[in-house]
């Protein structure tokens, strides 16, 4: 077996400009960050970004410029509000938005796992995502019954980057009890290429013993990498919950260019590392806070 | 607290908060499912009114996720985990969550809002503007909400700001579908449900059985018809007659809101300050 250990560095590397990129991240929950960080570092462009519910991750590759168009079905940090400077790109005209809704999307996924060329649902019919997305989406009949269905043509990302519980050397990937959104249910399994962070690398032997807690197989995935709180500031259940702190003060720089680039060179372009990122953001006793799920309002 | 709701007396100091958490609790009963989606305060405070009070059996999908969970609290985030504490199943959104919802035979009802809707019952978290790829103002997104609109579900809308700004003609973009152009234009396209019911800060509407235009259903305590149309961007149909109040919340149920429901007062998030 292979192994498929790396650095946030390397994994980041198999991200090639202009690639459309999954990315998991449900508002304020389960992104992988120090992924997302890593790629702000290194300058990619053109990216496309296919997400369920993109929060400041979206926000902070708006903002540097990383992204051009997004697939997806929200953006926005919840009671944090919407992601400023996604709003502006998006405003602009910079950045392109396919719309779609879960169903659609899942749908989408659906067919480029499965390889066929599209999926249908009944979902969002009536509405003008259809209408505004000739390329994607089409009305068609039943051929059984006659009704209308949506087909919603297959989509295959470049790269999928998800954030796990732990994962061995060989890229099994283990969650603990939690809600599993769409990201990781079928976005990897979609993908041509799959990135894990996981909180921590274990010795196979831990996950046998509780093989129905393992979700992704590690024949599907391309490189694993160690973070620790990989997700931060996203909550990331059980282990830690979101820092809200550190969501308002993004919420607030995002509405100006200036501080906004700010807090990007702060927290995203000078700490190279996880642990200078961390000591960054609060340290130790903003993590132990976390693990506590002590949330700031 | 088991029977007291029951005799409570209206209560005669209440927020409009309490009142749209009461109206919104009347429509569930036992055995109904409900589900809901991100900065759903209102929604989530009425099922967990609605399971202390007269639904005891209601049973709640918090964010699409964590089946009959028991919080303690309102918590900051309807889509978090202290919302999803000790459920019984935690759905796996894509292979479990959507063919329950989509399979038409449960889920029936689902609570929404929007930032904007129209006299036809369309909704808009998408774009404002004319120009999609450039808009005006770029929304959150419909997330799953173009899905409820088409599949059947008894769509209960809430307002917060009930104001021609929210309330309008024409929806800029359709991200979830009412009844498009009225008439039986959702019928054509083969959907079932649509919206029922729209609860805003000054009324609630429900709409006409045949044109599909909105119509006024009953106007809180205190509001004016003339106030509600002039908060409105398009004419409201009023019925003919005596238009009734909106029945205010219970002692009991206010006290059950502020003390057990939500101390933290997380309903208000979402009321526009004036």
């Amino acid at each position: 077996m292979q192994e498929k250990i790396t650095t946030l560095v390397e994994a980041a590397e198999l991200v090639q400009d202009d690639d459309v990129v999954a990315l998991q991240n449900m508002a304020t929950q389960a992104a992988p960050m120090a992924l997302v960080r890593e790629l702000i570092r290194q300058e990619k462009r053109g990216l496309g970004l296919v997400v369920l519910v993109g929060g400041m991750a979206v926000d902070w590759l708006a903002a540097a410029g990383v992204i051009d168009r997004l697939i997806g079905a929200a953006v926005t940090m919840e009671q944090f509000g919407l992601c400023q400077q996604y709003r502006k790109a998006v405003e602009s005209g910079w950045i392109k938005v396919e719309e779609l809704s879960e169903s659609l999307l899942n749908a989408r996924l659906g067919a480029g796992a499965r390889n066929l060329p599209f999926l249908p649902t009944r979902g969002a019919i009536g509405s003008d995502l259809i209408a505004q997305n000739p390329d994607n989406l089409k009305l068609i009949d039943d051929p059984f019954k006659g009704i209308q269905v949506v087909a919603c043509r297959a989509l295959v990302p470049d790269v999928a980057l998800v954030h796990a519980h732990r994962a061995d050397r060989y890229g099994n990937v283990q969650s603990e009890p939690t809600i599993l959104w769409p990201d990781i249910g079928i976005m990897p399994k979609a993908a041509k290429c799959v990135i894990v962070t996981a909180e921590k690398i274990v010795d196979t032997d831990i996950l046998r013993r509780n093989p129905d807690r393992t979700v992704l197989p590690g024949f599907i995935v391309d490189a694993v990498v160690e973070v620790p709180y990989g997700a931060h500031p996203t909550s990331f259940f059980p282990y830690y919950g979101y820092d809200s702190d550190f969501h308002r003060a993004w919420a607030e720089a995002a509405r100006d260019d200036e501080k906004a680039a700010s807090f990007m060179d702060r927290y995203v372009r000078t700490p190279l590392t996880q642990q200078e990122y961390l000591d960054a953001v609060g340290g130790a006793a903003l993590l132990g806070r976390l693990e506590n799920w002590e949330q700031r309002g | 607290m088991s029977t007291e709701w029951q005799s409570s007396p209206p209560a005669a100091d209440y927020g409009v908060d309490e009142l749209m958490i009461t109206t919104l609790a009347d429509l569930f009963q036992d055995d109904d499912q409900v589900c809901n989606g991100m900065a759903s305060f209102i929604p989530v405070a009425a099922f967990m009114l609605a399971r202390l009070t007269h639904a005891p059996g209601l049973i709640w999908l918090a964010s699409a996720a964590g089946l009959d969970p028991r919080p303690d609290r309102v918590p900051a985030s309807t889509l978090e985990a202290p919302l999803w504490r000790d459920s019984v199943m935690y759905l796996e959104q894509y292979g479990d969550f959507w063919n329950y919802a989509m399979n038409g035979r449960w889920i029936e009802k689902f609570c929404v809002g929007a930032a904007q809707l129209d006299q036809y019952g369309n909704a808009n978290n998408s774009v404002i503007g004319d120009d999609y790829h450039a808009p005006k103002v770029r929304l959150p997104g419909t997330a799953g909400l173009a899905d409820m609109g088409s599949i059947g579900k008894k769509l209960y809308y809430w307002n917060s700001d009930h104001s021609p700004r929210t309330l309008v003609e024409k929806v800029d973009f359709i991200s979830a579908a009412g009844y498009l152009d009225g008439g039986d234009a959702r019928e054509r396209l083969g959907l079932e449900g649509g919206p029922q019911l729209v609860i805003s800060n000054l009324a609630l509407m429900d709409f006409h059985p045949v044109s599909k235009k909105m119509r006024l259903k009953s106007v809180h305590p205190g509001i004016t018809v003339d106030k509600l149309q002039d908060s409105t961007g398009f004419e409201l149909l009023v019925p003919d007659g005596a238009i009734p109040e909106t029945r205010p919340p219970t002692k009991a149920q206010v006290k059950l809101i502020r003390e057990v429901i939500d101390p933290d007062e997380m309903r208000k998030r979402g009321f526009r300050t004036n």
